[in-house]
């Protein structure tokens, strides 16, 4: 017998994620004590952001210390209004828009949209990076672009209009691509449960 | 609320998961997931991958966060943490009196300028310097302690947790600063006992803790009516150990963990209103 599971509207930080307390993040400004603490709080959300962007541990790290150097110097601009991590996430998914485009400009290369890239494809540099959890290596390997949606709606209980703000793409993109993730993930299932066998 | 008719099913019935729609197209969908066996395979998947991306997202926040990162941002070349707040808008300062602050700016600049010739004329002027100098001192032993004492798997501490109303009488009565010993459950922290240690000639009373990762932290006090007793948090970093210390009720108190840990703040102001 199949049951329709009772629907919320999602509001904007519905779920909790254990280890990590972000709730200083999420204060507004009139109420935040320390800029660079609350950043600090930040830390290992935005790391995990910044690799659903970048797919790579190193270009990662240096994409988050490039973001929080630039939140710290532009901390006077933050206003406020709603989550600390959503500026700060925006911002880094600029510099990482940046950096995509430098690396075009040199090698000729860059980045496929989720949405026309058919095949699974890894950068070489991930491929030869070591994760410790099998899983992580799973979810990088997602097209670009579907991890990030699926990391801010799914995991973060961000809003799909958050989420098209944070990432600069329609809502409509999102929608899409959060589908695409989540048909992937579920595909990656019984891939996990081979390779633990 | 999104309007998703039109789009692919897998599309609808994922906003339909988040709470995105409506409520005519939710009851519509329903009705679908009800009678579609097809649609119901698919919102399962759907759901399937949902929970098995939030399990596999989950371990992304294990990952250690690059210290040097942590410092950075802590710390700021040349940039005290502790000045650095969040703005205001500049609409509300522009609504703020001028002149009562110049007035206050005034008699400051007349007191600061008579201690200044007060401090310059009186000749026994080395307590401060001194003060400071020995409540460096302190830290810094306490620092030293903590990168030996937390190594030690089998001697981590010299009464162990399970004595811990002796643990209080004993470090009481030998540092001469009463206090309970802090339940840091709450916070992932599991008592594991204490030592008595000395620095800068005094009595020291350390209390050991353990993180649900492994990672050692430690409380540690002593008589002291010299400091501020403000109550203020002072946050700094020695190489890999973080430090928040503070005075109140006539003791100085350190929290010492991993400078990579980014609660120890947080810990802090729990210790302070529990010990």
């Amino acid at each position: 017998m199949f049951h329709i599971i009772p629907l919320v509207p999602r509001t904007a930080n519905k779920r909790t994620i254990p280890h990590v307390s972000f709730g200083r993040a999420m204060r507004p400004a009139a109420e935040t004590k320390d800029f660079r603490r609350d950043l600090v709080s930040l830390l290992p959300k935005l790391r995990r952001f910044a690799m659903t962007l970048t797919r790579n541990a190193n270009d990662a790290d240096d994409l988050v210390q490039e973001a929080c150097e630039r939140a710290i110097t532009r901390s006077h601009l933050w206003n406020g209004e709603g989550r600390l991590e959503s500026w700060v996430y925006a911002m880094t998914r600029n510099l990482w828009v940046d950096e995509i485009r430098k690396r075009k400009v040199r090698t000729g290369s860059g980045t496929v949209d989720a949405l026309v890239q058919d095949e699974l494809s890894i950068e070489p540099s991930a491929e030869k990076a070591v994760y410790a959890n099998q899983l992580q290596k799973m979810i990088l390997s997602m097209p670009e672009g579907l991890a990030s949606v699926f990391l801010l709606v799914n995991v973060e209980g961000h809003s799909y209009r958050e989420t098209a703000d944070i990432l600069g793409i329609p809502i409509g993109t999102v929608m899409s691509r959060l589908s695409t993730a989540r048909l992937r993930l579920a595909a990656m299932i019984s891939e996990n449960t081979e390779r633990r066998a | 609320m999104q309007q998703t008719k039109g789009q692919a099913l897998e599309v609808r019935l994922s906003a339909y998961i988040d709470g995105e729609i409506g409520e005519a197209e939710r009851t519509e969908l329903e009705a679908l997931l009800g009678r579609d066996e097809d649609a119901k395979a698919l919102f399962e998947r759907l759901k399937a991958g949902s929970s098995f991306g939030d399990t596999a997202f989950e371990d992304f926040l294990h990952d250690p966060v690059p210290l040097a990162l942590v410092r950075q941002i802590k710390q700021g070349p040349g940039v005290n943490p502790k000045t650095e707040r969040v703005t205001t808008t500049t609409a509300t300062v522009r609504n703020v009196r001028i002149w009562p602050r110049v007035l206050a700016a005034s008699v400051a600049l007349m007191l600061l300028g008579g201690a200044a010739g007060f401090i310059v004329g009186t000749a026994n002027n080395v307590a401060e310097p001194t003060k400071i100098a020995a409540a460096r001192g302190w830290l810094d032993e306490i620092a030293d302690y903590h990168r030996i004492y937390s190594r030690q798997k089998e001697h981590l501490v010299e009464a162990p947790a399970s004595e811990g109303p002796k643990i209080e009488t004993w470090l009481a009565s030998s540092v001469g600063v009463p206090f309970k010993i802090p339940q840091l459950g709450g916070k992932g922290l599991t008592f594991e006992g204490a030592r008595l240690l000395v620095a800068n000639g005094k009595p020291v009373a350390q209390l050991v803790y353990r993180s649900t990762e492994g990672e050692i932290f430690a409380i540690c006090f002593l008589k002291d009516t010299t400091g501020p007793q403000s109550g203020e948090f002072d946050e700094s970093i020695r190489d890999d150990l973080g430090m928040v210390s503070w005075q109140r009720g006539g003791a100085s108190f350190v929290l010492v963990g991993p400078s990579a840990h980014v609660g120890m703040q947080d810990i802090a102001e729990t210790v302070a209103a529990a010990i």
